[in-house]
């Protein structure tokens, strides 16, 4: 096999807290090279190699996107291929679809249905309990053993207290975090079983009284984080809470993580680049759970950001058919696409001066990889050459109709910062034209 | 004639009214003169006998569509569109279509395919008629959206108001009931409050609304200091299975803190009228014998202003979309 070599390159490898210009050699799989100064007739033996003139272009590792939800709009290889279009080389799918991933079998049919050398990985969360509702914990160790790397309900809280208890207790056992969609169900209206006649569309305040729409506090969010913080407490587990939206949600995990309890977090590009007054319209492309919240929450979200206290950030990725969102607000479904716009959204925290380009590439790199207690990705020599090469400072505007998965909270956003190559296992996962041109021979 | 309609010139009432759209989707952004000439021209249809010749619209094709039911705001709608001669198709939806699994938006431009030149919609759902008026030609009324609007509800009020009292602004106005769930009180607040009336609101702490005082009311939990010295108490309809434990503790709690009787009423300006939207909860939210007292109830008034408001809203409508 020839070697490819990656002239002029900036290298961001936060986990060797690197970043500067170098020229790159992969052989196969696997980086040979990482120097300064190229020693060109070394790594051009045959005269086979290709070189890629990268000034001005910078690589990192791929993407790992901790948080996807595969919906019926999506079948796991079509999903692949758009995380590797845009970036993510890994990724950890929920296990709220159909069926359910809840039992070994399934777990293990994932990993290897979606085993493909040249396509992200894919990761995969155990269901916390045997179905949604239910009161028994599913198999969960079993399911550790087959690779599952966290437990969850997906979309869903882990509502009884009994047994969220009992979830921690025995996740200590086998060293796995247990992952919590913060919502009082019951507070927000969405425990139909217990509510009568309302059900909670978006985050309470002036603007869902202007809409007629039903009201979810922000507090569904901090009450549950509170109870779980407490139980983690008491068990020692590893508690990770996803998808954060409120301030005091943030405050809350910000002095568990003090006091030395193991609570970790994300959030959602939604919820430090958006708020509820984007509701006005009744564009259903911003129905979300959680909902977007007030501004002052939206600030909270990237104060947690710049202070550590947020761990990490994922798509939330929950595509939708454009015919379950055509549809009056109370009757749309809930969720957006994020997988296609994940990697822009973060950069755009760069471009705005809020984190820099360092942290924002950890944020979506080793940061989730530590929370889930995998291998953290780093781009040395001798190691895998999973990464991506990206100009941060390309211009574009986010429109739908160029994307594959629906709907966009970001229509018409204008960004910088845009993948032009994703590498897994040293093959072409994702090539554009305009990293093609750059061929120098 | 009341010193306020001296005011207006007769041109104003005897043409059609031009608005700046040609749908009619909420009060919430309307102008107070588009409002105003709304309701002079609608002053002008109650005038008028009701053999009167007001047929200017013929031809014209108007859809009642009511995904919810509904017997007064419909048959008010079709009264006033037949009076201007238009022709009138009542089509009710509210299991067929949807039990089929047909989406809104499909039955819509079903609908629209059939070249009407006015939707009116009661859906609910809160914001069903922007889904309309977004993806349809033709021109769109609201008759009432979930909790959201019931614009032409809040038209007529007005003018049931003004036609009583003579004018609006500084009036003191206290909507009472379940305002959490209520459109009608979502269009009253917004009409009244750009028109210049003061506007109370009172209910129970669990029928009130999040920050409810940003659209420019004053909130009370205790009725007789929120119907305090006011000139017009309007309540609203408080459905059944919201007074069983859920949102108030029970039928004959609810009537005792907020039900109007005459020593609450007492406690209003003492000419102070009664409305209601309807249908009444007679002993809940009223008592009988105020319902009924002629001298302070202006209930069926607010029937009979219906069909002049949506008259005269259905000729703007046509009139603006011509102009457009």
């Amino acid at each position: 096999m020839t070697n490819t070599i990656f002239k002029s390159i900036k290298l961001i490898n936060p986990a060797t807290n690197f970043n500067e210009n170098v020229n790159v050699v992969i052989h196969n799989e696997t980086i040979i090279n990482i120097s300064k100064d190229l020693n060109l007739e070394k790594f051009n033996k045959n005269n086979q190699t290709i070189i890629y003139n990268c000034e001005g272009l910078t690589m990192s590792p791929g993407i790992f996107d901790m948080r996807v939800n595969i919906g019926k709009t999506e079948n796991l290889k079509f999903t692949q291929i758009t995380a590797a279009e845009n970036g993510i080389t890994s990724m950890a799918i929920l296990p709220n679809q159909t069926p359910k991933l809840n039992n070994p079998s399934i777990i293990d049919h994932i990993k290897r249905q979606s085993e493909d050398i040249n396509l992200p990985k894919v990761m995969v969360y155990g269901a916390a309990t045997k179905d949604v509702n239910s009161l028994e914990m599913s198999e969960i160790g079993l399911m550790s053993e087959m690779g599952a790397i966290g437990f969850t309900n997906g979309n869903k809280s882990i509502k009884n207290s009994l047994v969220m208890r009992r979830l921690m207790s025995y996740a200590t056992m086998i060293n796995r975090p247990i992952i919590q969609h913060a919502e009082d169900e019951d507070l927000s209206g969405l425990n139909q079983a217990s509510t009568t006649s309302i059900k909670g569309e978006m985050n309470e305040g002036e603007i869902s009284t202007r809409l007629g729409l039903i009201g979810i506090p922000a507090c569904a969010e901090v009450i549950m984080i509170e109870r779980d913080i407490r139980l983690a407490k008491l068990t020692g587990a590893h508690y990770h809470v996803a998808h954060v939206s409120t301030r005091d949600a943030v405050n809350v995990i910000r002095e568990a993580k003090k006091s030395g309890l193991s609570v970790t977090c994300d959030t959602a590009p939604p919820y430090f680049s958006l708020n509820e007054s984007k509701l006005l319209t009744y564009n259903t492309a911003f129905k979300l759970s959680p909902p977007l919240r007030s501004e002052d929450d939206r600030l909270a979200i990237i104060e947690g950001i710049q202070d550590g206290t947020i761990d990490a950030i994922a798509s939330d990725h929950r595509a939708r058919s454009k015919d379950t969102k055509a549809q009056p607000f109370s009757a749309a479904s809930v969720g957006a696409s994020g997988i296609e716009t994940l990697f822009s959204l973060t950069l755009d925290l760069v471009h705005k001066k809020i984190i820099d380009i360092n942290k924002a590439i950890s944020f979506l790199t080793i940061y989730p990889a530590k929370i889930l207690g995998i291998d953290r990705p780093s781009l040395e020599e001798e190691k895998v050459a999973d990464f991506i090469v990206f100009d941060e400072n390309e211009p574009h505007t986010i429109k739908q109709e160029n994307l594959k998965t629906s709907p966009t909270p970001f229509d018409g956003k204008k960004i910088y910062g845009k993948i032009l190559a994703t590498y897994i296992n040293g093959q072409v996962a994702f090539m554009n034209q305009i990293f093609k041109n750059k061929i120098i021979k | 004639m009341n010193k306020l309609f001296k005011n207006n010139s007769e041109v104003n009432k005897s043409s059609p009214v031009k608005l700046s759209s040609h749908h009619l989707l909420a009060i919430e952004g309307m102008q107070k003169s588009e409002i105003q000439k709304l309701l002079d021209r609608a002053d002008h249809f109650a005038n008028l006998d009701k053999h009167a010749n007001t047929k200017y619209l013929s031809g014209y094709v108007v859809l009642n569509v009511f995904f919810e039911n509904s017997t007064r705001t419909r048959v008010s709608f079709e009264l006033a569109a037949r009076r201007l001669g238009a022709e009138v198709i009542n089509i009710s939806l509210i299991n067929s279509s949807i039990k089929k699994g047909e989406s809104l938006l499909d039955t819509a431009s079903t609908l629209n395919a059939m070249k009407p030149d006015l939707l009116i919609v009661r859906h609910p759902h809160s914001g069903a008629p922007l889904l309309f008026a977004e993806y349809l030609s033709c021109s769109i009324i609201n008759a009432g959206d979930g909790r959201h609007e019931h614009p032409t509800q809040a038209l007529l009020d007005a003018l049931t108001i003004k036609r009583r009292i003579g004018y609006l602004e500084g009036l003191k106005i206290s909507i009472c009931g379940d305002i959490s769930n209520s459109r009608v009180a979502r269009s009253n607040i917004h009409l009244l409050t750009t028109m210049g009336a003061e506007v109370r609101c009172v209910a129970p702490s669990t029928l009130m609304p999040s920050s409810l005082e940003k659209l420019g009311v004053k909130c009370f939990n205790d009725m007789k200091e929120g119907i305090k010295d006011t000139d017009v108490v309007m309540l609203l309809r408080l459905q059944n299975e919201r007074m069983s434990g859920t949102e108030n503790p029970s039928e004959r709690e609810y009537f005792k803190f907020f039900g109007l009787d005459e020593t609450k009423l007492s406690m209003a300006s003492p000419n102070a009228v009664i409305m209601h939207p309807g249908p009444m909860n007679r002993g809940v939210e009223i008592a009988s014998a105020l319902a009924d007292d002629t001298n302070r109830s202006l209930i069926k008034t607010q029937v009979e202003m219906g069909v002049a408001v949506r008259m005269s809203i259905i000729e703007a409508l046509n009139y603006s979309k011509n102009k457009t």
